[in-house]
């Protein structure tokens, strides 16, 4: 009776958590960075993850690291160990399609903490993951498990006045803090802001 | 860029655009309402945002600088087109946008009114251009009178979303969404689109699919791909037709799906509900039979020690528990496989209905006749007898519930329902809940077995009991042979009939040899075996093809006519029930079947639709799960405006016509 109820009980809240995406293993990729090495998701398993999609051109882009806000963000992940991949799913000949010397030169220019920048220029893991906007975050944890994907903090909203970035709730930072401490993620899902990926179209 | 006094419009030049602030008047009073328009133009092929830009982007935000008192309503945004940038999909306006704002003067004022707007916006193509600039006007003293903007901006006015006044729903079959509009003439509409106001519901990039008719039309919805917990469906629905274009706001609770929301329950209450249901399901009409096996155990055991009552009685609840929690474990298994089920699910297959049929037959001849089951066990001592007997009251236990199966007692319809809506471990508790409550009266005898006391000693009636109680077995069996008629062919009732026989001399045979050893014994037992394997092989599996015939004084329901009807305002009385459903069968004979009933149907001009949940139908079953029930019946009464009624599963001819009577 006993066993019969923990088998039911564990077989249904399997079900119910497969259902969630958020609560769901991230999808491995392979991808190229800027010094020319293929780099995995899976080559991190056992470390946090935080996937940043971005385009150096856009707006939205340029102002998180002009407040070195997007900066403030990385060195929070390195402190608390976790791996920061940059990746640019921009097609080549629209905005934010870099080559690596330039992808290197950003992360010099911008003092940019990104473990590896990744081109993903045929989008394929832009879109398998879903990312819209740049930037659009993405945490996935030791074990594999995406636990949070949105935006970087709440100054999104109407117009380009962005609250001041520094002192926006930071949904990034938010997450790595829960999820180093064994809590549950306060806020898993959030409304992606920012410029459109520009893929291949 | 200086705004010009005559003019009344002031300009602001952006890469790519520009902005101007204009008004419908140049001249104000006090405690007026002006119209005032930012007006953006775009370079050919470059656009703005709309309020929710879609997958990126942002729409505009204004600060207002006004002399003191004045106020301005929020932005009016006009209606938006779909801007595709793929695979993405976003909202705004191309060529052109006009943003509007009502301004109201207060009682006391100053003259020239000064008005200033701070714009934030994006230009975008392929690339977005952020800009921000300011305009302003200066108003003069003086009664509303027209400009040369006056026109353009009511003109723009017109196309600010209004609130949809006809009646509109969502509902959400099948992981889709499905927005529902009454209105006259739809076929004239061309095309339809919603745009979703907020993030993480309605996916942007999906195509929508226009249904339409005479007067309703519907739109089909996917989810977004990435889910956030919304309350509301909100957005703007735009209507093409014959060359206009009409804009609605749509706001829609999200849990009140229907018309009707389904009883909301919290978790507490549920499980209470559930408690006392399964303790009324003991009356149900399904479950006399089982009852008779209980009781009359009981009183074989009301001689025995008080400790082996106890036991019995909780070995039983135990055989109760765990089968309700089987049943559990089996529901929510196939709900999550996407088969559309609900509570007794069970008796929509072929195969269980002719199973229950043998093991009716079989229990009668067993009451009937002098057959020890389970003796050659005892013999080798497997089993000590105590604890033979302790495995046959769990088996009973097991089988009151899968008799119980196809009733649904009072307080058990919402229970069940919140069961299935439950996440987690909340349905299994629900369910254990019902099994407590259905187990009380037995767990209460055992426990205080004094209550015994009352019942006569045993002794040769039992025996003359034991064998009246053979003839509600068959009667039961009679029945189920009834149900599994509607669901296959007349030759494989048929088959099932001659399949009950062989189980039959497959009794008698072990019956007459009981006592004998050797060959004879052996020879029974091994054609028993083979007689029983051959019965097992006579059951259908598949049902019969062909629709069933519709009901003589009523229409068969469809989620589509129901649609329909409702639309014309047409009152309708509608059946849930199944041929397995004992509950519905009773309450079709004791009041929908009656005269009076019919005869207040007819002359209130209630249409009667039946929908018959005998066999698996993905279709009722939605329908039921978007009333919060999963089994039958249930019987709502929709007038032919207003709210429907939700009926009491229990139904009296007094009853149903005192609520009929109380429509319209």
């Amino acid at each position: 009776m006993k066993y019969l109820l923990t088998t039911l009980i564990s077989l249904y809240i399997g079900l119910v958590q497969a259902s969630v995406i958020t609560d769901k293993e991230a999808p491995n990729f392979a991808l190229m960075d800027s010094f020319g090495k293929t780099v995995s998701l899976s080559d991190f398993s056992g470390k946090n993850v935080v996937l940043e999609w971005t385009n150096h051109d856009c707006p939205f882009v340029a102002k998180h690291y002009k407040t070195g806000n997007m900066q403030s963000t990385q060195t929070y992940a390195q402190e608390n160990d976790a791996i920061w991949l940059t990746i640019i799913s921009s097609a080549p000949g629209t905005q934010g399609y870099v080559l690596s010397a330039k992808a290197n030169e950003l992360t010099a220019s911008r003092n940019a903490l990104p473990r590896h920048v990744l081109f993903d220029p045929e989008g394929n893991v832009g879109l398998t993951y879903g990312a819209k906007t740049t930037p659009h975050m993405y945490i996935i944890d030791a074990k594999g498990t995406l636990r949070y994907q949105g935006a970087i903090d709440d100054a999104g909203g109407r117009g380009f006045n962005l609250k001041n970035l520094l002192e926006a709730d930071n949904y990034v930072k938010n997450a790595l803090k829960e999820i180093q401490n064994n809590e549950n993620i306060t806020t898993k899902v959030s409304k992606p802001y920012g410029c459109s990926v520009k893929y291949k179209s | 860029m200086v705004s010009n006094s005559i003019t009344a419009e002031s300009f602001f030049n952006a890469s790519e655009s520009n902005l101007s602030l204009i008004t419908e008047s140049d001249l104000i009073s006090s405690d007026e309402t002006i119209l005032v328009g930012l007006k953006f133009k775009l370079n050919p092929g470059w656009h703005t945002y709309w309020e929710n830009p879609g997958d990126a982007g942002a729409g505009a935000s204004v600060v207002w600088e006004l002399p003191p008192n004045f106020t301005a309503t929020e932005i009016l945004w006009p209606g938006p087109k779909k801007i595709p940038v793929e695979p993405l999909m976003t909202y705004g306006y191309e060529d052109e946008a006009l943003l509007l704002t009502k301004i109201t003067s207060p009682k006391v004022l100053s003259y020239p009114v000064n008005i200033r707007a701070k714009v934030s916006w994006f230009t975008c193509k392929d690339i977005c251009l952020p800009q921000e600039g300011e305009v302003s006007i200066k108003l003069y003293q003086g009664s509303k009178s027209e400009n040369k903007s006056t026109l353009t901006l009511r003109e723009m006015e017109k196309t600010v979303p209004t609130d949809l006044s006809s009646p509109y729903r969502v509902n959400l079959i099948d992981n889709k969404i499905f927005l529902q509009f009454e209105r006259e003439n739809a076929q004239k509409i061309t095309s339809a689109y919603f745009f979703p106001a907020e993030y993480g519901f309605i996916s942007y990039v999906a195509n929508q699919k226009l249904e339409k008719n005479d007067r309703s039309f519907s739109l089909e919805l996917l989810p977004a791909e990435v889910q956030v917990k919304t309350m509301n469906l909100k957005g703007v629905l735009k209507l093409n037709l014959d060359g206009a274009t009409e804009y609605y706001n749509l706001d829609l609770p999200l849990h009140d799906k229907a018309d009707t929301s389904p009883p909301s329950l919290n978790l507490i209450t549920a499980l209470f509900f559930a408690f006392i249901g399964g303790l009324i399901l003991n009356a149900m009409p399904c479950v006399f039979p089982i009852l008779s096996i209980k009781i009359l155990g009981f009183i074989e055991q009301s001689q025995g020690s008080r400790e082996k009552i106890m036991q019995h009685g909780l070995v039983f609840s135990a055989g109760v528990l765990t089968t309700f929690l089987v049943v559990a474990g089996v529901l929510l298994f196939l709900r999550s496989t996407g088969d559309s089920i609900g509570w007794g699910y069970q008796l929509q297959s072929p195969l269980i209905i002719s199973l229950l049929i043998y093991l009716f037959v079989a229990v009668g001849i067993v009451f009937m006749g002098n057959l020890v089951l389970g003796g050659q066990l005892a013999k080798y001592g497997v089993l000590a007898q105590s604890q033979r007997d302790l495995a046959g009251s769990f088996l009973t236990g097991v089988l009151a519930v899968v008799v119980a199966s196809p009733c649904t007692a009072p307080f058990m319809g919402p229970a069940l329902g919140i069961a299935f809506l439950q996440p987690g471990l909340g349905s299994l508790f629900i369910f254990l809940a019902l099994g407590i409550g259905f187990s009380l009266p037995y767990m209460t005898l055992s426990i205080f077995p004094q209550l015994l006391s009352k019942l006569p000693k045993p002794g040769e009636w039992m025996e003359t009991l034991k064998q009246i109680m053979a003839f509600p077995m068959w009667g039961s069996a009679l029945w189920l042979t009834w149900v599994l008629s509607s669901q296959v062919e007349l030759q494989s009732v048929f088959a099932v009939l001659i399949g009950a026989l062989l189980v039959s001399v497959c009794l008698w045979l072990l019956e007459k040899t009981q006592n004998s050893q050797g060959l004879s014994r052996n020879l029974a037992l091994f054609i028993s075996v083979f007689l029983l394997a051959f019965s097992l092989w006579l059951i259908p599996t598949s049902y019969k093809e062909g629709p069933e015939e519709i009901e003589r004084n009523g229409y068969e329901f469809s989620s589509e006519r129901l649609e329909n009807l409702r639309l014309n305002q047409q009152a309708i009385f509608l059946n849930f029930t199944a041929d397995w459903c004992i509950t519905c069968k009773v309450n079709e004979a004791v009041a929908l079947n009656r005269e009076s009933v019919k005869k207040i149907l007819a002359d209130k001009n209630i249409v009667y639709l039946k929908a018959d949940w005998t066999r698996k139908d993905p279709e009722i079953a939605s329908m039921l799960a978007s009333y919060g029930r999963t089994g039958v019946p249930l019987y709502i009464l929709f007038p032919s405006q207003g709210k429907p009624i939700i009926l009491p599963e229990l139904l009296t001819e007094d009853l149903l016509v005192g609520f009929i009577k109380k429509i319209n």
